[in-house]
């Protein structure tokens, strides 16, 4: 259980996180959502005490992450920067971790095999490739067996059997009963693997809501249909009452009516109906919505690319 | 397998949880022995240390006497100093050794891992001065006695001798490790507030090689005051032979200035004061600073 109440960090004039108030439960993975810059980092680093509130606070199991006597055993921690010193050893780097701990050799070779890293555990840190790096994280992070685990950005880096790993780890630990708080700008991974959202934009809380709940504050109640015959099809959703706009010559997008209603309509005015669909909200649309206002670096709009296009011709 | 039933078996048998105790003293001293030793360049700060010293005290003892000018002539200096004379060099290596023992951390990111295990950090640091304090103290207490051993077959020509029974040669045979080690924390603690491998070297050899023999050329009142209260040139007393301190107050007495001097003991107090006054503010800082 973690839990923040008006968390504030600022750097100067610069506000990196602002009186934000959320808390993350056990038994789920929570995701923590944000465009980069919105401050996801600099709140996980303050929640296990590397970085000092600016105002506010936070506390893991119900104390300040400083005041737990065997943190590791409460909180595992994976920072999106690598915290590994570079010249020593996978294997010697989480026994010197361990013995903080009273930590052994057996948990230590656990959890190398556990993370896969048992034929590189004796080499370099510093030569690890960036997938082995987050392994040796993960493999940290797990040393204490902990109730809580943070993680920043665990799948950058990974490949797709490595993402999988993750995914299934972290769904698996929430099911045991841990609090799971990871921190990603990947909605697909979030959608694959969060029960709970936890939405930031320049430092502040937009959302924190079960993802389903966040998906369908999305949905748009829209209906697609296509048919050779839109003219006649608008016609008879508009006497209806319907708002009916037309995307394409052959194609009308129907607000407020659902698809069994449109289809009988159609049957009774005699219209060829080749495609119906309801418009499915995705998390990523309900993610971009969410966030549009509060992204840092917003790219400039690709304009070329997209008035070469053709109307039509896209698909 | 599938991905599943991997991660299920590998969890498994963490299910009685893993014991965890708690963070002490104890268990951050070990922890801190097990990042220096697995480090190579601990073992090639250590191996040129010891090199130096053995080197040096062979050399010189060997040199002294198959030089016709030292034949039969009384030699002014002790045995014990004949055998120690590579602490000037060796201190570098070890300032260096102890920089890199906390700018390391900072460099590469591994401090956010140790202040996460020990979110109090303060004891973290004294766990480190520990570790490095008593490696390179018994390092060089090692290089000082194969020195000796190596270098005792010329003692008879030069009419010199080593005696454990005698104050002087006791002194300057365990403070030249006691030194070492002292001055190993002075770079410990320029690295750990400059938080910089660069800065703190920088900062610790300028102090050492450059400021303490510059200050030498500056006639006035006010530097020559100081100077005794140097780090290098306080805490160094502790490794010099009666013969030697005598000398050294007899050339201040000559030159009649009234500067202070310092005696062994209180000159290595004073190289401990610099130590323990610059590892307080950085402990300080350490509180204070986002990691």
């Amino acid at each position: 259980m973690i839990e923040a109440v008006g968390l504030t960090k600022r750097y100067g004039d610069k506000t990196a996180v602002d009186a934000l108030s959320f808390t993350v439960r056990p038994g789920q993975v929570t995701g923590f959502l944000g465009p980069n810059g919105a401050g996801k980092s600099t709140t996980m680093r303050m929640i296990v005490g590397l970085d000092h509130p600016t105002a506010g606070r936070v506390t893991v199991n119900g104390k300040s992450y400083a005041q737990h006597r065997a943190p590791l055993g409460e909180v595992g921690t994976l920072l999106e920067a690598k915290a590994v010193h570079t010249g020593r050893s996978a294997r010697n780097h989480l026994l010197a971790l361990g013995a903080t701990h009273g930590i052994g050799r057996r948990r230590v070779d656990e959890v190398v095999e556990m993370t896969g890293l048992a034929s590189v555990a004796t080499k370099r840190a510093g030569k690890f490739s960036l997938g082995m790096g987050q392994r040796l994280g993960i493999a940290a992070a797990m040393l204490g067996d902990p109730h809580t685990l943070i993680l920043d950005e665990p799948v950058n880096g990974l490949d797709p059997e490595g993402v999988l790993w993750v995914r299934t780890l972290l769904r698996h630990l929430a099911s045991e009963g841990r609090t799971v708080f990871l921190s990603s700008h990947l909605m697909s991974e979030m959608a694959l693997t969060a029960d709970h959202l936890v939405v930031v934009g320049r430092g502040r809380l937009i959302a924190d809501a079960p993802v389903a709940e966040i998906v369908a504050r999305a949905q748009t109640n829209l209906v697609r249909v296509r048919t050779p015959q839109a003219h006649a099809l608008e016609q008879a959703l508009t006497a209806q009452g319907h708002a009916v706009t037309s995307v394409e010559r052959d194609l009308l997008e129907v607000a407020g009516a659902t698809t069994a209603h449109i289809a009988e309509t159609a049957l009774r005015a005699g219209v060829a109906v080749h495609e119906l669909s309801a418009v499915q909200a995705s998390l990523e649309d309900a993610y971009m919505r969410l966030t549009a206002d509060d992204v840092e670096y917003h790219s400039a709009p690709v304009a070329d690319a997209t008035t070469r296009v053709p109307a039509g011709s896209a698909r | 397998m599938s991905a599943a039933t991997a991660v299920r078996a590998a969890v498994a048998p963490a299910r009685p949880r893993t014991p965890v105790q708690p963070v002490t003293f104890g268990r951050l001293v070990a922890s801190e022995w097990i990042k220096l030793r697995s480090l190579r360049s601990t073992w090639w700060s250590l191996g040129i240390a010891e090199l130096l010293l053995v080197a040096f005290g062979v050399l010189q003892t060997w040199g002294t006497a198959t030089d016709p000018a030292n034949f039969g002539s009384g030699v002014a200096q002790q045995g014990a100093a004949f055998v120690t004379g590579g602490w000037v060099l060796t201190q570098l290596v070890v300032c260096t050794l102890g920089v890199l023992a906390i700018s390391g951390e900072y460099g590469t990111g591994q401090i956010r891992s140790t202040l996460t295990a020990e979110p109090r950090r303060v004891p973290v640091l004294l766990a480190k001065a520990v570790v490095l304090a008593g490696t390179v103290f018994a390092a060089s207490l090692l290089a000082v006695a194969v020195a000796w051993a190596g270098s005792s077959v010329w003692f008879a020509d030069l009419g010199v001798s080593i005696d454990l029974s005698d104050p002087s040669d006791l002194r300057v045979v365990l403070g030249t490790p006691l030194y070492l080690a002292t001055v190993t924390l002075l770079g410990f603690a320029f690295g750990a507030l400059l938080r910089s491998s660069a800065g703190g070297i920088a900062t610790v050899l300028g102090l050492l090689l450059v400021l303490e023999n510059a200050v030498l050329l500056i006639p006035g009142r006010l530097v020559q005051v100081i100077a005794p209260f140097l780090p290098s040139r306080a805490g160094s007393l502790v490794l010099q032979d009666d013969g030697s301190l005598d000398a050294t107050e007899m050339w201040a007495d000559i030159q009649g200035a009234h500067v202070p001097v310092l005696g062994p003991w209180e000159g290595y107090a004073v190289l401990v004061a610099w130590v323990v006054v610059l590892l307080g503010l950085a402990a300080l800082l350490l509180r204070r600073r986002d990691a």
